[in-house]
């Protein structure tokens, strides 16, 4: 049995993870279109801060590949898939044969169209891989007046302007939406991330988008001109708007394809034996109760393990899943989970806000669908497994809302192991001598 | 205890050690003042990995007088190794515990965000998710050992899927074994 995975991050990775679970002997091969083992794609801006480093942001350990017999094809680019004869063709012309395809080819950078925008200058880019940070690195050495625009603020660009910042250059957001991390965020909890941006030397212009760049006889960005028709100076200008999913080289194939890659509850495509999963596909999102593309990390690995299973010869199902996000902004944590801003009118909304503390809850009916916190994370995984599953919990509203979530743990913990009914024997089992490992059956 | 399991010393050797729960038994320690678990795990940590990577990973909460243990309790597929952005979370293969590199980890909080029982803790100062490892490396858990009142157990994982299954067995047919021990 020959596996070909395209890509080599989270979702691939997953994937071939799920398939030597199974499949001990069977060929592996991961193409890849970038001259790196896997890195954690997400942290290329904790690597502009220096948190990460050359050493600590490869994803899996050095001897990961050796180890589970995965064949690694670094800097390979698929070009096309042939699914009737089976196989994948590259960008050197080289065809590889597969019995089971994963496509995990992840996003790419969206760009609005913007006049003067050069991906090519070594001043401007986007901000999605290790070159990008790499090129930022180098271009905030070159920057004159240690001014840069980032146009999106959304987690690309928010975490794109941290990272220019802690390089030391003056940072400016320009946002189309009134507020960054606007779909997640609401009105008070997006004020109180423009705060603590505005403080650390990040400004933030919304309701904004830039029309034009102007350019420097050498194509380096000198300003940009915004809608309102303000001229803000640029050394550096990174478009960090969103990701759009990477489908361009399955044109042809026969594999169905709306927006993302469309997937069945095995993730399978509309093709036999190709599978897809990561930010290239459609999947269930249980909040919206429709086909949607949620791009984030817990997912992809999860939607990868799902198809690895499958391809392996597994049966698996994937229920779905639903978009949550967590974000450190200067000290200031942010959650958000599921639906956090309210679509329809049953839909009803708990806050709580004090000094340092932000949390919001969005009820449909007495089952949780959505969450903010901001200031105070703790147990917020508890939140999100209880939205994800469904469980009526308006009870627990005013818990949750003071921060008292382990409550829930606690009662549904007991209620597992049985000792707050009448009937149990307190102390356990021990007290029963009846039961043995003889007579349990 | 002993006579029932008999193979638990095998058990313990061959097999995945989990730590079992006994919640009902757990009174917080509120007479000592402080929790004996929490402590010999702020001791352990603060040794193991250093100042900077300190602080217990084990919290017990409070609700209408019941205590119960906030623990890792090792999912078989992690949420927060899915979760984890850096790779700093992973099943350590030999042991089957989910353990963490905190050199990796940068604080990103997705764990946080995901682990269903509230068992990682955001250490802001620090900027790191701390997560209990299972003591895997000593021959005992510190939590365990120090707890007095038989609230922690550890155990192999064949027994513990034992005992859970008692419990399980003890909720649906718990009137009837009461009637029959009362015979």
């Amino acid at each position: 049995m020959k596996y070909v995975i395209i890509g080599n991050s989270y979702a691939g990775l997953s994937c071939a993870d799920a398939i030597r679970r199974f499949d001990k002997s069977g060929d592996v091969v991961i193409i890849s279109d970038e001259n790196y083992r896997a890195y954690a794609r997400p942290l290329i801006s904790y690597y502009l801060e220096g948190k990460t480093t050359d050493e600590t942001i490869w994803y899996k350990e050095d001897d990961y590949y050796e180890k589970n017999n995965f064949k690694l094809m670094l800097g390979k680019k698929a070009v096309s898939v042939d699914t009737a004869s089976k196989k994948v063709v590259l960008e050197d012309g080289a065809e590889i044969y597969y019995d089971k395809l994963f496509i995990g080819s992840g996003g790419t950078p969206f760009v609005p169209p913007t006049e003067g925008f050069n991906p090519d200058s070594p001043m401007m880019g986007t901000f999605t891989k290790f070159d990008d940070a790499k090129k930022m690195e180098k271009a905030a050495k070159f920057a004159k007046n240690k001014e840069a625009i980032v146009v999106g603020g959304g987690l690309i660009g928010l975490k794109a302007s941290e990272g220019l910042r802690a390089l030391g250059l003056h940072v400016t957001i320009v946002e189309l939406l009134p507020r960054v991390l606007g779909l997640a965020l609401d009105e008070i909890s997006g004020n109180i991330t423009s705060k603590r941006l505005n403080e650390n030397g990040i400004d933030t212009a919304t309701g904004e988008t830039v029309t034009k760049i102007n350019l420097d006889g050498a194509g380096n960005p000198e300003s940009v001109i915004l809608k309102s028709g303000k001229i803000l100076k640029a050394d550096i200008v990174v478009v960090g708007v969103g990701v759009r999913p990477n489908v361009g080289f399955l044109e042809g194939s026969g594999i169905k394809i709306d927006r993302g890659i469309i997937v069945d509850k095995t993730m399978m495509t509309s093709v036999k034996d190709v599978y897809a999963g990561g930010d290239a596909a459609v999947i269930y999102d249980i909040l919206n109760k429709r086909p949607n593309i949620i791009a984030i990390v817990p997912l992809a690995c999860e939607e990868g393990r799902v198809a690895g299973t499958n391809m392996a010869g597994v049966y698996r199902e994937y229920p779905g899943g639903m978009g949550l996000n967590s974000v450190e902004i200067y000290g200031l944590p942010i959650v958000t989970i599921g639906l956090t801003n309210p679509s329809n009118e049953s839909q009803k909304v708990y806050m709580f806000q004090d000094e340092n503390v932000y949390r919001k809850l969005v009820y449909d009916g007495e089952v949780l669908v959505g969450a903010i916190l901001l200031g105070d994370i703790s147990g917020s995984g508890i939140l999100s497994a209880v939205i994800r599953q469904g469980l009526k919990c308006l009870k627990y509203k005013d818990e949750f809302l003071n921060g008292n979530i382990y409550s829930f743990v606690i009662d549904s913990e007991f209620e597992i192991y049985n000792i707050n009914e009448g009937y149990a024997v307190r102390g356990d089992f021990e007290d029963l001598p009846e039961f043995s490992r003889t007579n349990w059956r | 205890m002993q006579n029932k399991l008999t193979n638990l010393k095998e058990d313990l050797k061959k097999n995945q050690i989990e730590i079992m729960l006994y919640p009902s038994k757990c009174d917080g320690c509120e007479s000592e003042g402080f929790a004996a678990c929490i402590k010999a795990c702020e001791v352990h940590m603060s040794k193991k990995f250093g100042s900077k990577y300190a602080g217990a990973r084990i919290n017990i909460k409070k609700k209408a007088g019941r205590f119960f243990p906030i623990i890792c309790h090792n999912c078989e597929e992690a949420p927060c190794v899915d979760a984890c952005m850096p790779g700093a979370r992973y099943k350590d293969t030999e042991s089957g515990w989910t353990v963490t590199n905190y050199k990796k980890c940068v604080g990103c909080w997705m764990c946080v965000m995901t682990c269903p029982f509230g068992a990682i803790e955001r250490i802001g100062a620090g900027h790191f998710a701390s997560k209990c490892d299972g003591c895997i490396d000593e021959s005992m858990p510190k939590c365990v050992e120090a707890c007095k009142k038989g609230a922690l157990k550890r155990i192999g994982i064949k027994n513990y899927s034992y005992e859970r299954r008692l419990m399980v067995a003890k909720k649906i047919y718990g009137p009837y074994i009461k009637s029959v021990e009362k015979r």
